[in-house]
């Protein structure tokens, strides 16, 4: 696939992200999207301990870091210092993980989005605290063990629905995105961008080591989670207007499971009831979005080089 | 021009004279009157400001951090269990060195509620690298608050300029307030130490290792240290265009008295008339107002009570296990002199009592009598109580 | 360290990158970019390199396509119609939706090329000084010929007939395979520098000659003789041979359509001729001693042939015939399917006793074929005789070597294979003038397509495809999480009321819309087409992208060896392997 982004990277190599990290291949995705001329805030998070060790740093646009509940809190500030620099180029984004979005951080975010305040915040989502060991969030799924959530206490609440945490707020843009679908993604970071206000955007990343699955199937797995309907790609504009934007091939939940350790003490049954939960929440989710046009959703990637457009025929 | 103002409408006149460009706030009595001030002035434009109406405290001081990383002049308001919900980021914002100016407005911290006056709040943050100044009127509240965007940004280091709830922020006083243009001469604009900008993109606050923290830990120390004296060079400045000047410490009688009164914020004024009619009854009585407490002054502490047989420290404030807090760092600062003073100390005026000259007083009969000191602050003016779990 | 005073403040503000940190050291799996086999190119005959013919075309790069198959088949126009597709039966995309209609798109290239009058410059090496002669202008001759120039041999081809082509020319109806076609190929194959000489028929004796004149003679004279159906009552006047009877029909014959003809065999020749037969106003039936599905004409031949009203009777063998009042009677036997054949057929035996009796009026049998002389054949098995998959090479004393190929050394017989035993042949020569006799067999196995025995010429000269995995990729390998269903092209045909008395060609071209939306259902196994996933999705910002494909490569330094780029290659094409092996 040829991504309508930035040649440039603004990610250097040599970072310490695990093999596979997927909020890795997010950031350099959403960087590529973005461009230049963007400032990340980023609280506590892998990614505070992957964009480096002073004196490093990975990336090549400013990183400021922020405490843990602080992502939104700081990001707005900043805006407001660019607006009384005349700095109106700049965009400025919060990237924050899960623990930062849904749980400590959620107070200032909701602060912040009730404000409209005019950033990206971005949550990638790797469903745990992975920096501080793979501990429970309330974004961890049901059915997940951490080591918060051990033996066989593993987690039997369901995931907090962030999206319409956000969504409630009626802020302009409101978009899930997941590592497995780059262009979906690089689409969504540039509609984020023109629009003026808040924008969330929730990106799915796996965590190989936290979810106990071999580096090599981090975007599978989280593309799974798209074709299972654990994670739909949908976006939702001003509060009211959802549009799904993946409808492509589908899989039972069981596969997405199966392919995972955290979830190894699984039984028929629990897939079972998992999979009623998450058709649940999918026939929920189509009720909002209504009737829709299929060419408005991706089938899948692509998987072809684009066409030399002076060769044609 | 003079203006009759409470002490919160000085801490917002001298902040839009400042020419101040974030705000952020959020409200907790009895600091609210100041960015009820601040706010309407950002939205009829009498400042060229943004006011960040935030959902809390934490995110209060988190945008400021923000727009302090920005390279703009960054100022906000609390008190009591705001300024206790900010701690994480009082830290943060010293250790970014980013020179952020806070009215802190004392109050009792909870439980039980209580929103009258009490130093525990601000004194709790003494180790969060904040420059901490005490004010006793309105007049000082507005001159520290033009000074410490002075002091802030010439050493790179927070400062919070306090003062006690009701008793000054609430007390309506005549205030000189200066023109823009004599403000100005004294207050150059903003040059940040560091912007963030695409243009020269930078990591600001990324992990540092144990190789490194204490060298960063040890520039602040240094920086602190520094700040007595850029207070008085502050201070001179202040005083050619305005013709007021305070000091980190005030001594009122200091070089020929027996004993020192010692206190802080609007106790000094009740302070100071005891001390004319112990004077006038012969009494060798002097008083020690400070006003810096972080960095504490040692050496002006010191050098002001060198004469005094027995210093009296009184402390509208309370650490529970350590008593005092004034009390404790005064001794600290005392104990490697020669020839040093007995140092009394009593604790009064919690959450917001009233500390009446008769009060003071007994404070000085009690350390005038007094052989030894407690090792524990004395506690005055306590009631016999009832209480529902002890019947 | 120099600690900041006061005006400098001490802050974290970062002046390095992170590209000191060579990560790479972690890696203890290193992945690889590696193309493969496709498992179409492998059951291509002539090897055709049919992932990255698809991939050019998906791109709107029809003439480099068609150029691409002309490196290993001269006769794309020809095989785009005639060829049985064997490619299509084995493709991984079958096991996703369906096949890829590869023969519909070869000949679409074909058709595109053609039309646009575009000439070709195959890489051609230096001219040799050994003359090759080549009896038999079929096929199998033209390809040796069209080979051996791309090496650098002079070529003349010895065809008996007044037109090149053999079976293509004179075997195949013109509906099927219109004769502008095959000229246009042969014009090509001439342009190459070989010299076809027509009505130039080579006997025994000046087979001899040839061998004397030149370094080396190549025979390709194929099956030009129907095999008889061995009953009692056939004669020549009772049964017809059904080739002869096309070879009529293309010599401008009127075909004999009265009455009722009933054509012996389950092959194409037999569904050709009953088709002939019907389109021009007769009434004709196939009889097989099999089952329609057991059939080896191509189903699509068989279906249209019905459609047509040709009549299909099976399990029906023939034993006796009679004459009978002018007419013919011709006794069947019925046969029955009883468990299977090695080659997963129905085995039939008799079923019973019972027979069947058709009052007929010609009896054609389209059962196979056999050369027209003897010397043809190649000798049996001796000193001085090497045999291989799709020729014989015979050395001996008093002569310059011969070496037999096409319908007479190929075990199927079909375009195809006769296109494989030219190539063969000529590779065979070239190596043997080049390195002598023992390197022949090693140089063969190196330019084996997949599990083969197809070979291909672009690996021979060198070309990157030599340098290829031979790992055939299976469709398990294939991410097919990056394609999705789509309908395959379906060959547009002429109504069946416009195919009678039409020489019209059946089957319609194409539109190059839908060519471009059929090549891009390739999977093109196992070939990196830089699809970029390997770049898009790299955490460690490793994979380094060139100009050209030859430059992209993986920065070691960092690759941490996470293997995303090895699962998310939708083509097989990058591998994971032990780090240092």
């Amino acid at each position: 696939m040829r991504l309508d982004a930035d040649e440039r990277e603004f990610m250097c190599s040599g970072h310490a992200a695990c093999p596979g990290c997927g909020a890795v291949i997010a950031l350099r995705i959403f960087t590529k999207a973005m461009g230049e001329n963007t400032i990340l805030v980023i609280p506590a998070s892998c990614t505070g301990v992957i964009v480096g060790v002073y004196p490093q740093s990975v990336m090549r646009i400013p990183v400021v870091h922020a405490p843990m509940p602080a992502g939104a809190s700081v990001a707005s500030g900043l805006r407001a210092a660019l607006d009384m620099r005349g700095d109106t180029d700049t965009t400025v984004v919060a990237w924050a993980g899960d623990g930062g979005t849904f749980d400590i951080g959620f107070q200032a975010l909701s602060g912040a989005v009730e404000r409209n305040e005019d950033f990206i915040y971005v949550c990638y989502d790797n469903e745990a605290y992975m920096n501080t060991g793979i501990q429970c969030s309330s974004s961890t799924p049901y059915g997940a063990w951490t080591t918060t959530t051990p033996g066989q206490d593993w987690k039997r609440l369901r995931k907090k629905n962030i999206v319409e945490a956000l969504v409630a707020h009626r802020i302009p843009y409101v978009a899930t995105a997941n590592i497995a679908f780059p262009e979906d993604l690089v689409r969504k970071v540039k509609k984020a961008k023109s629009i003026k206000g808040s924008k969330f955007l929730h990106i799915f990343a796996s965590c190989p080591p936290g979810w106990r699955i071999p580096s090599e199937i981090s975007v599978k797995t989280a593309r799974m989670a798209v074709q299972a309907n654990i994670f739909p790609l949908y976006e939702v504009e001003d509060g009211v207007r959802y549009t799904i934007n993946y409808k492509g091939k589908q899989r039972p939940v069981q596969d997405y499971f199966e392919v995972q350790g955290r979830f190894s003490h699984l039984t028929a049954e629990d897939f079972e009831q998992i999979q009623k939960m998450v058709e649940e929440d999918w026939e929920l989710l189509q009720r909002k979005a209504g009737d829709q046009a299929a060419d408005a959703c991706i089938q899948s990637s692509s998987a072809k080089r684009a066409i030399k457009p002076n060769k044609v025929f | 021009m003079k203006q009759v103002l409470e002490g919160n409408s000085a801490v917002a006149e001298a902040v839009r004279l400042a020419r101040v460009q974030v705000i952020s706030a959020y409200p907790i009595t009895p600091q609210s009157h100041i960015v009820e001030v601040l706010s309407d002035y950002c939205a009829t434009g009498k400042m060229d400001a943004r006011y960040l109406r935030v959902e809390s405290e934490h995110s209060c001081l988190a945008s400021l951090v923000g727009a302090a990383c920005g390279g703009v002049r960054t100022f906000t308001a609390t008190s009591s269990a705001g300024l206790a919900y900010m701690h994480e980021m009082l830290h943060w914002t010293a250790g970014s060195r980013l020179p952020i100016v806070m009215a802190e407005v004392n109050r009792a911290l909870g439980a039980p509620w209580n929103i009258w006056s009490d130093q525990t709040d601000s004194l709790s943050q003494r180790d969060t690298g904040w420059i901490q100044l005490y004010c006793e009127d309105g007049q000082e509240v507005f001159d520290t608050t033009l000074q410490a965007f002075r002091l802030a940004e010439w050493v790179n280091l927070p400062v919070m300029v306090v003062m006690e709830g009701f008793l000054l922020s609430h007390t309506y006083e005549p205030v000189d307030i200066p023109e823009q243009e004599e403000v100005d001469r004294f207050l150059p604009p903003y040059n940040p130490a560091f912007k963030v900008d695409t243009k020269n993109p930078f990591t600001v606050n990324s992990i540092a290792p144990p190789s490194i923290y204490m060298e960063i830990r040890h520039d602040n120390a240094v920086a602190m240290d520094q700040v007595p004296e850029r207070f008085d060079d502050v201070e001179k400045e202040f005083e050619v265009l305005f013709n007021r000047r305070y000091g980190a410490v005030e001594a009122i009688n200091c070089d020929d008295a027996e004993i020192i009164l010692v206190t802080s914020g609007t106790i000094t004024s009740t302070a100071r008339l005891l001390l004319e009619d112990l004077r006038d009854r012969g009494e060798k009585v002097a008083l020690l107002k400070m006003k810096m407490f972080r960095p504490f002054p040692v050496e002006l502490v010191c050098r002001a009570l060198k004469s005094a047989k027995k210093v009296a420290v009184i402390d509208r404030n309370f650490s529970s296990g350590a008593g005092g807090i004034f009390l404790q760092e005064v001794r600290a600062a005392l104990c490697n002199r020669q020839d040093r003073p007995l140092v009394f100390g009593y604790v009064v005026g919690l959450g917001g009592r009233d500390v009446t000259k008769a009060v003071l007083e007994e404070i000085y009969k009690a350390t005038k009598d007094g052989d030894v000191p407690s090792d524990k602050s004395v506690w005055i003016g306590l009631r016999e109580v009832k209480h529902a779990i002890g019947r | 360290m120099s600690v900041a005073m006061g005006q400098k403040p001490f802050v974290v503000i970062t002046y390095e990158t992170t590209e000191s940190n060579k990560t790479g050291s972690w890696r203890f799996l290193k992945p690889r970019y590696q193309d493969k086999q496709s498992p179409c190119s492998a059951g291509c005959p002539a090897g055709e390199d049919i992932g990255m013919i698809e991939m050019l075309a998906r791109q709107g790069l029809f003439n480099e396509a068609w150029e691409m198959i002309l490196r290993e088949n001269p006769l794309p126009g020809v095989c785009g119609r005639v060829c049985f597709h064997p490619c299509e039966s084995v493709c991984n995309r079958k096991d996703f939706d369906s096949p890829i209609a590869v023969h519909t798109l070869e000949r679409f290239l074909a058709d595109t090329a053609a039309g646009k009058g575009l000439a070709t410059t195959p890489q051609k090496l230096p001219k040799r000084n050994q003359r090759i002669a080549v009896i038999g202008a079929g096929p199998a001759g033209l390809s040796a010929a069209w080979f051996l120039s791309m090496l650098g041999y002079p070529c003349d081809i010895f065809e008996a007939l007044p037109e090149a082509g053999g079976i293509l020319r004179w075997g195949i109806p013109e509906y099927r395979l219109p004769l502008a076609v095959l000229q246009s190929e042969i014009a090509r194959i001439r342009s190459q520098g070989v010299h076809i000489l027509t009505k130039k028929a080579v006997s025994s004796e000046s087979f001899h000659e040839l061998r004397r004149s030149y370094s080396a003679v190549f025979l390709g004279c194929g099956h030009a003789h129907g095999a008889p159906l061995g009953i009692a009552g056939e004669t020549p006047e009772s049964v017809k041979d059904g080739l002869d009877f096309l070879r009529r029909a293309r010599q401008g014959e009127r075909p004999l359509c009265d009455g009722f003809s009933v054509v012996i065999g389950g092959g194409n020749t037999a569904v050709d001729v009953a088709r002939t037969i019907t389109m021009s106003g007769g009434n004709a039936a196939i009889l097989y001693r099999r089952r329609r599905e057991d059939m080896p004409a191509f189903g699509d031949e068989i279906a249209m042939a019905l459609e047509e009203g040709v009549g299909l009777e099976e399990l029906v063998a023939p034993s006796a015939i009679e004459c009978h009042d002018g007419r013919l009677r011709l006794l069947l036997r019925k046969m029955k399917i009883k468990g299977r054949d090695k080659d997963g057929r129905g085995r039939i035996v008799f079923d019973g006793k019972k027979t069947v009796k058709k009052v007929v009026d010609h009896i054609f049998a389209a059962t196979g074929a056999t050369a027209a002389e003897l010397w043809y054949s190649p000798p049996l098995a001796q000193r001085g005789v090497i045999g291989f998959s799709h020729c014989v090479l015979l050395l001996e004393e008093g002569g310059a070597p011969v070496i037999y190929g096409g319908d007479l050394t190929n075990e199927a017989k079909n375009v195809a294979q006769a296109i494989a035993s030219g190539k063969q042949a000529a590779m065979v020569l070239d190596t043997y003038f080049e390195r002598g006799i023992d390197e022949i067999k090693p140089r063969l196995e190196a330019c084996v397509v997949g599990d083969g025995p197809a070979l291909s010429m672009e690996a021979y000269l060198g070309g990157p495809r030599g340098l290829r995995s031979s790992h055939l990729v299976q469709y398990a390998e294939i991410n097919t999480d990056y394609f999705q269903n789509e309908t395959r092209v379906t060959q547009p045909r002429l109504a069946v009321e416009d195919r009678s008395r039409s020489v019209n060609e059946i089957e319609l071209p194409i539109t190059a819309e839908t060519a471009l939306r059929e090549s891009g259902r390739c999977f093109n196994c196992g070939l990196c087409d830089e699809c970029d996933n390997c770049y898009v999705f790299c955490p460690d910002a490793a994979v380094i992208r060139g100009q050209h494909m030859e430059n992209r490569h993986i920065n070691y330094d960092y690759c941490k060896g996470c293997g995303v780029c090895f699962t998310e290659c939708p083509r097989h094409a990058v591998i994971m392997g032990e780090e240092g092996s």
